[in-house]
């Protein structure tokens, strides 16, 4: 294994109960620096394969590791070093913002000042800093979401994984999100994350995958995927060969 | 055990009343939570008077010593069942699913963090009985001192190894069920099996000891309770414990409490995720046909829509669909063994024969009919998609109207197939017969539009799991525990009135009494629904 691979999933395949592949043979390799796009049309299995990457689904067949890490034999390892932002987070909507922040901070055992540091500094980045003595249950979805990815980041994640992260965000916070995105992978950690806006992904990703009925049908680097052309044209084209 | 705190403490504060009151700045939400807590207090109090009522009872009686293990068998009996209709939503199925296995928590630590969060929210129902016992012993036995703490802490011990029972039992049916065709119902079916079998388990311990010929009451519920404890071990140590201070009980029973926790846990944290990731993708895994499309009107595509809610989830199913199936159960074997003999059973050979409770027969079916009306959780269980009904273009009351033209339709015929069972079984005439048919609509009618009131009233949107909603919601406490204490009041007094009042006359006042009840229930939900849109 490559030292600089975060991500690598061979051969991984989740069938349910009545047959169905929804992810069929899948295999990937993300290296550090990277920002790998995931592409497919709605239920194509772009979910399932980032629910397993991230330890919550289980599966019998191939294999998934994070730096080196299996994610079925060693799921705390990987989980120290994942960050998981879903599509639609479900977050304690008792809770004040401030109060699921610090939850996620005890449970990474980060330290009250470089807590306090991180959580400041992203608050005041996505324009929620006002707002985290309030309760979870009161926020826009847009907000939930911020807060889900100042969660996500306050461990210094090495590989962050992010399920239609742009959906519900405002135009800042869509690019605020992105500079980190960018920033994280300049100081070595990956990002995964399944889009639909295929504009964001051409701008932002180094890789891309495609995947079509829980299977691969075409992935790599951006400038060898698209050869000169959008990759709408090119996702679209590959979408219609498979 | 640093994580399992630390995720155990924010699971609680999750769903803490107190947290919401102390950070919501919407007012009304927090005389919504004052109000909810007020209410629960009102529904402890009831509980600690019943308990202590029972706890003088045995001592006014001389039967005092019998108190500790009565104290343990009505703390263990609650604590299995409400486990076992908490298990599917607490333990498996739940939405926060995904946040927490994608931290870095064991599965094991996840699914015990789950299990002692619903144990430690049932606590206080325990403790109201424990504690009022406590007291009924203490005022009649004089037990020395130490007797009140180790009496409290034992407490907390007692419903573990019910709850861990019912817990293994909802794993069981868990792993059996996922990645089933049929996952929801296989689920639903034997959950009511091991319910069923947990309400007769009280006849069929009974049954053991029909040799013995005790008189009263009082007594026979005594030697029960101590004969009970003799083969539920916990309920055994419990009693030896306080009333002898043997240090032995006490061991065992903390000690296996202990020991079957991480037993269990062991176990189940082992299956977690598959178990989890089969029932979380069943949705995935079933490929829907479009077929049977009918155009329905409005209030009946809502309560179409309220029988694919109750199908489409076990929690609720179990929860809402337990008193019907009871009621019918009690027909068919009355049917069965005879009205007689069900009555011989049910009240332990007391001086009552079938003429004599005939006209409590509407009453008796409704008190299982009458448990749980799905109007009373419905409005709360839209939880986040209430924004649907709300942007629909139809009237709020159009929307209730529904929701209680579904219950009426669910509970109804349960209410006509069991009383007739019961009318034949008793050899009832046949107009007192129809008499006891429109009574038992007029109560079901009551049932539906009360429970309405009480799930508009105290409507919750904002829960965590559907639980909450089903098991200890405001709407649904407020609607069941004085219906039911009422409903057993009713029955008595149908009993006794009718020895001494024409029992004809009689029904059509209740009649007239329940439709008059519920027309104004009716009303009343008109109004709030009109407040609310």
């Amino acid at each position: 294994m490559s030292g600089n691979t975060i991500l690598e999933i061979s051969h991984f395949s989740k069938t349910y109960g009545n047959g169905r592949r929804a992810a069929d043979d899948v295999s990937l390799r993300v290296e550090a620096g990277d920002i790998c796009g995931f592409i497919g049309h709605n239920g194509a299995g772009k979910s399932t394969t980032i629910r397993a990457i991230v330890g919550v689904l289980d599966f019998t067949e191939g294999e998934i590791t994070i730096d080196g890490h299996s994610v079925k034999d060693e799921p705390m390892a990987c989980k120290q070093i994942t960050a998981y932002i879903p599509d639609n987070p479900d977050l304690y909507e008792n809770l004040t913002g401030i109060q699921y922040l610090s939850f996620v901070a005890d449970v990474f055992g980060i330290d009250a000042a470089e807590r306090q540091e991180s959580i400041r500094y992203y608050a005041d980045l996505f324009g929620i800093s006002d707002d985290l003595g309030d309760l979870i249950s009161a926020y826009s979805h847009g907000m939930k979401q911020k807060l889900a990815i100042i969660s996500a980041l306050i461990h210094r994640p090495r590989l962050m994984v992010l399920d239609e992260p742009f959906v519900g965000l405002d135009p800042k916070a869509a690019f605020t999100l992105k500079e980190i995105m960018r920033e994280l992978c300049e100081q070595g950690a990956a990002v995964f994350f399944s889009t639909h806006v295929l504009d964001v992904a051409e701008k932002l990703c180094n890789k891309v995958a495609i995947i079509k009925q829980g299977r691969i049908i075409a992935a790599g680097t951006m400038e060898e995927f698209t050869e000169g052309h959008s990759l709408e044209e090119t996702f679209l084209e590959a979408d219609g060969d498979a | 055990m640093r994580d399992g705190f630390l995720l155990l403490k924010t699971l609680l504060l999750s769903t803490s009343r107190r947290n919401i009151y102390r950070y919501c700045r919407d007012k009304k939400k927090r005389r919504k939570v004052v109000g909810n807590a007020v209410a629960m207090t009102f529904l402890y109090v009831m509980l600690i008077a019943y308990s202590l009522a029972l706890s003088c009872g045995l001592g006014v009686y001389g039967m005092i010593d019998a108190a500790p293990a009565m104290c343990a068998i009505s703390v263990s009996a609650i604590a299995l069942l409400f486990t076992l209709f908490q298990t599917n939503g607490y333990l498996f199925n739940f939405r926060d699913y995904d946040m927490l296995l994608s931290l870095p928590f064991k599965t094991g630590t996840v699914a015990a963090c789950r299990y002692l969060y619903m144990y430690i929210r049932d606590i206080p129902w325990y403790m109201c009985i424990s504690l009022a016992m406590m007291i009924g012993y203490g005022i009649f036995a004089r037990p020395s001192v130490i007797v009140y703490p180790l009496w409290i802490v034992l407490s907390l011990f007692l419903p573990i190894v019910p709850s861990l029972a019912a817990a293994l039992i909802g794993f069981l049916v868990a792993k059996l069920t996922a990645g089933h065709k049929k996952t929801k119902l296989l689920q639903t079916v034997l959950m009511f099996v091991f319910l069923i079998a947990c309400f007769s388990s009280r006849f069929f311990i009974d049954s053991l000891f029909r040799d013995d010929k005790v008189q009263e009451t009082f007594e026979k519920t005594s030697a029960m309770s101590g004969r009970i404890a003799g083969i539920y071990l916990p309920a055994g140590w419990f009693s030896d414990a306080v009333t002898r201070l043997d240090i032995g009980s006490i061991l065992l029973l903390v000690g296996t409490a202990a020991v079957l926790f991480a037993a269990v846990f062991s176990l189940v944290g082992r299956s977690y995720r598959s178990i989890n990731s089969a029932l979380k993708t069943q949705g995935a895994a079933r490929r829907p046909r479009l077929s049977g499309q009918r155009r329905r009107g409005v209030v009946t595509a809502i309560a179409f829509k309220e029988f694919r809610r109750l199908t489409g989830s076990t929690t609720y199913m179990t929860n809402a669909a337990m008193g019907i199936v009871l009621a019918a159960l009690l027909g068919v074997v009355t049917l069965v063994f005879g009205f007689d003999k069900i009555i011989a059973v049910v009240t332990k050979d007391a001086p009552l024969d079938a003429a004599m409770l005939r006209p409590a027969i509407p009453f008796i079916v409704y008190f299982f009919i009458g448990m749980v009306a799905t109007t009373a959780c419905s409005p709360s269980l839209e939880g986040k998609c209430f924004w649907i009904l709300q942007s629909l273009p139809v009237e709020m009351k159009t929307v209730y109207q529904g929701k209680m033209l579904f219950n009426m339709l669910l509970t109804a015929p349960f209410m006509a197939f069991s009383t007739l069972c019961l009318c034949v079984s008793a050899k009832a005439p046949a107009l007192d017969t129809a008499l006891d048919l429109l009574l038992g609509f007029a109560l079901c009618a009551f049932s539906t539009a009360w429970g309405c009131v009480c799930g508009v009233k105290h409507i919750q949107l904002d829960w965590e799991n559907e639980v909450e909603v089903l098991k200890q919601s405001p709407a649904v406490v407020i609607y069941m525990l004085p219906n039911m204490f009422v409903v057993m009041g009713l029955v008595v007094l149908a009993v006794f009135l009718g020895t001494r009042v024409d029992h004809r006359l009689l029904t059509l006042l209740w009649t007239l009494i329940a439709s008059v009840l519920a027309l104004l229930s009716y009303r009343r939900v008109l109004k709030l629904s009109v407040r609310r849109v």
